[in-house]
């Protein structure tokens, strides 16, 4: 149980001229954090957990356990835990042998290690399935075979990649909570890789959002979700997703509105302050869609539009309306009666809103 | 046979062609899988090639071995289990299984452990594609050419091996099929190096399915890479050595050629396997029925050897095992 430091990490496939799978990469994981890395297929959170548990070579940069330099330590010596996408369990072995490799390997005496993997497998209600093999247990079970291997030696970091990604949808749900209690009782650091924001924003302390080999954002969940810190992370977290609109900003009076295709969008006072303070005139708007309201009321602010799509999300509905080349979303009641191709209105929130730069994308508000 | 869905289909896949049994339950729509039957008419021809060329044969060696066969246009005399009863009584059959036995172990051993290292080391190579190419080089040599090759190289007066031996002051003077003590050993070598490769491929191709992440996982358990190796490669590519095993024993028991080429079977018999007299017995005295006797132990041997094999193959468990990869 250790902090891990990932300092100016490089990683590179290939040659150096190349584009780098990992980018200038800057993270601390304090002693006993859950660190969710979480981006899309390709943003190198793989890479990450693969240089930390040593399975890569780190081109360039420093990782270090509890202030120990661990670059040039073989995975054996680092004594990390890891639980991989495929479960990785080993077919020729029962489920008592996979979970006792660790300790095997570790030359731990045998009334111990029947011990140990007797209480990781009861703590993981598999302590029935000993004796199978792995092709004889289901996804789920094969799973928990995968943790207990992990979980049996108490290692200084787990890292988990994307370990519940081949569960259906409601073992999933039942995992998330499971894997986060085991985590809290257990206190090890640890480090889960997903492309799921679910499983992130759920189990994690912090998140890592990462696109195209560059932590975009290192945050709380909430933080992540509701002070996004540019564009892209934005609209990669939550779902349904933001809706990003093109604004200039305009004085108006003593403050400032957002003009959006000639419709005046009126911003809070909070709000109001920081635009007028920015320097950036040509800005994305962007609102949650339960920050908006779709109806036929037309109020003042109010934008007209045209329902584009409506999807049925069970308890809600989810509006798209078009206002010229633009799709807003919004979250409404299910006896939203609009149909597609009717007129609305669309109204914005005045305080719930990010809003971030045209040009580069970076949050202003 | 009613139903539409069916009927319209070519008369040769309704039921009344091929033997189905109509079901009074079975709902029409369904294709009812067709019966053993089915499988037995699309096996015929092959079965009866398969007759003609190998079944009639062995069927005739097994009335040879029964017989005092006779070349001329005489009947052949039944002589009963006379053929095997004489093989009791014969030193030269059984030393023939014991050099068999030495020869076969030897080779086997060595082209294992040899054929395994060699495809860990391509395996984990920049130069796996050109160097398979090279291995496989010997393999194409038909072993007649690989005995003629070898008898020069161990030729006593210009042999390049029989130097490096003789530098190495393995031999004493002697070529190394001149003198009995080394003469296996030198036939020993020319089958290792022919068949290694073999070995090597197929291990070659057992470790490219040893899944990454069992490499992985066990690394991060704390394995070293030899460790690694035994606990994880090892038993992914045990059925394909069991395959290559199964293979080059079954080969070892019948090929002859380089064996003849090299020594014949000299000198002083120390080479004169069960299958170099088999051949001494049949083609050089023509005692056909004896050899018929000969050949039909051999075959039961080596198909008792490969059913012990095959079925060490077939434990469940390890089938489990291995269907759970794909």
């Amino acid at each position: 149980m250790v902090d891990v430091k990932i300092e100016n990490v490089y990683k590179y496939y290939g040659s150096i001229d190349g584009v780098a799978a990992v980018h200038d990469l800057n993270m601390d994981i304090k002693n006993g954090e859950f660190v969710a890395i979480l981006g899309p297929s390709g943003c190198g959170k793989s890479s990450t957990m693969r240089m930390i548990s040593g399975l890569e070579h780190i081109s360039a940069g420093t990782i270090s356990f509890g202030g120990n330099i661990v670059n040039n330590l073989a995975p054996k010596d680092r004594d990390i835990a890891m639980v991989f996408e495929n479960y990785a369990l080993y077919p020729h072995k029962t489920v008592f042998d996979n979970v006792a490799n660790p300790l095997k390997l570790a030359k731990v005496s045998s009334p111990e290690i029947t011990e140990r993997v007797k209480r990781a497998t009861q703590l993981l209600e598999i302590d029935h399935l000993l004796d199978r093999r792995p092709q004889e247990l289901s996804g789920g079970q094969k799973q928990r075979v995968a943790i207990g291997r992990a979980i049996v030696r108490q290692p200084q970091v787990f890292l988990f990649d994307e370990p519940i990604a081949h569960l259906d949808a409601k073992l999933r749900a039942r995992m998330r909570s499971e894997l986060k209690r085991l985590q809290v009782d257990l206190g090890v650091t640890s480090l889960y890789v997903t492309h799921d924001q679910l499983e992130a924003l759920s189990m994690a302390d912090r998140v890592a959002v990462m696109h195209e080999g560059i932590l975009q954002q290192y945050d709380t969940p909430q933080a992540i979700y509701e002070k996004p810190a540019n564009a892209w992370v934005a609209t990669f977290v939550g779902e349904p997703q933001m809706s990003l609109i093109e604004c200039v900003i305009r004085q108006k009076g003593s403050g400032v509105v957002l003009d959006f295709e000639g419709h005046e969008i009126a911003v809070g006072a909070k709000v109001g302050k920081v635009l007028a303070a920015s320097k950036e005139r040509e800005v994305l708007a962007g609102f949650r869609p339960n920050h908006v309201a779709i109806n036929t009321r037309k109020t003042a602010g109010s934008i007209p539009g045209i329902i584009y799509a409506r999807q049925l999300l069970g308890g809600e509905i989810l509006a798209e309306a078009q206002v010229n080349n633009t799709m807003i979303r919004a979250r409404v009641n299910t006896d939203f009666s609009l149909q597609l191709g009717d007129k609305c209105s669309v109204s914005l929130s005045k305080e719930d809103l990010n809003v971030f730069s045209a040009d580069t994308g970076v949050a202003i508000y | 046979m009613s139903g539409e869905n069916v009927s319209k289909r070519h008369p040769i896949f309704t039921a009344d062609a091929w033997g189905f049994r109509a079901s009074e339950q079975m709902p029409e729509t369904i294709n009812r899988s067709p019966s053993k039957l089915f499988y037995v008419y699309l096996m015929a021809p092959a079965i009866a090639l398969l007759a003609a060329i190998t079944i009639y044969p062995f069927l005739w060696l097994i009335y040879m071995s029964l017989h005092k066969v006779k070349l001329g246009p005489v009947d052949d005399k039944w002589v009963g289990l006379k053929n095997y009863a004489k093989l009791l009584s014969d030193a030269k059959y059984f030393e023939g299984w014991v050099l068999l036995g030495k020869y076969s172990s030897m080779c086997l051993t060595f082209e294992i452990i040899i054929g395994v290292t060699l495809a860990v080391i391509l395996n984990n190579s920049r130069f796996e594609k050109p160097l398979v190419t090279l291995f496989l080089m010997p393999m194409m040599v038909s072993p007649v050419v690989a005995g003629l090759l070898w008898f020069y190289l161990y030729n006593g007066t210009f042999g390049w091996y029989h130097w490096l031996f003789e530098s190495l002051g393995l031999l004493g003077g002697a070529s190394i099929l001149g003198r009995p003590e080394t003469a296996l050993y030198g036939i020993v070598i020319v089958d290792v190096w022919q068949w290694t490769p073999l070995i090597t491929l197929i291990t070659l191709a057992g470790l490219k399915r040893v899944p990454q992440d069992q490499l992985e996982a066990s690394m991060v358990d704390g394995s070293s890479p030899i460790r690694n190796f035994f606990s994880v490669s090892l038993p992914n590519i045990f059925p394909f050595l069991l395959i290559a095993i199964l293979l080059r024993f079954m080969d070892n028991f019948r090929f002859i050629d380089a064996i003849l080429a090299l020594t014949g079977g000299g000198p002083a018999d120390s080479t004169k396997l069960l299958p170099v007299y088999l051949f001494d017995v049949s083609f050089k005295f023509f005692k056909l029925g004896r050899g018929g006797a000969i050949a039909f132990s051999l075959l039961v041997v080596t198909i008792i050897l490969g059913l012990i094999l095959v079925r060490i193959f077939e434990d469940p468990a390890r089938k489990q095992a291995m269907s759970a990869q794909d």
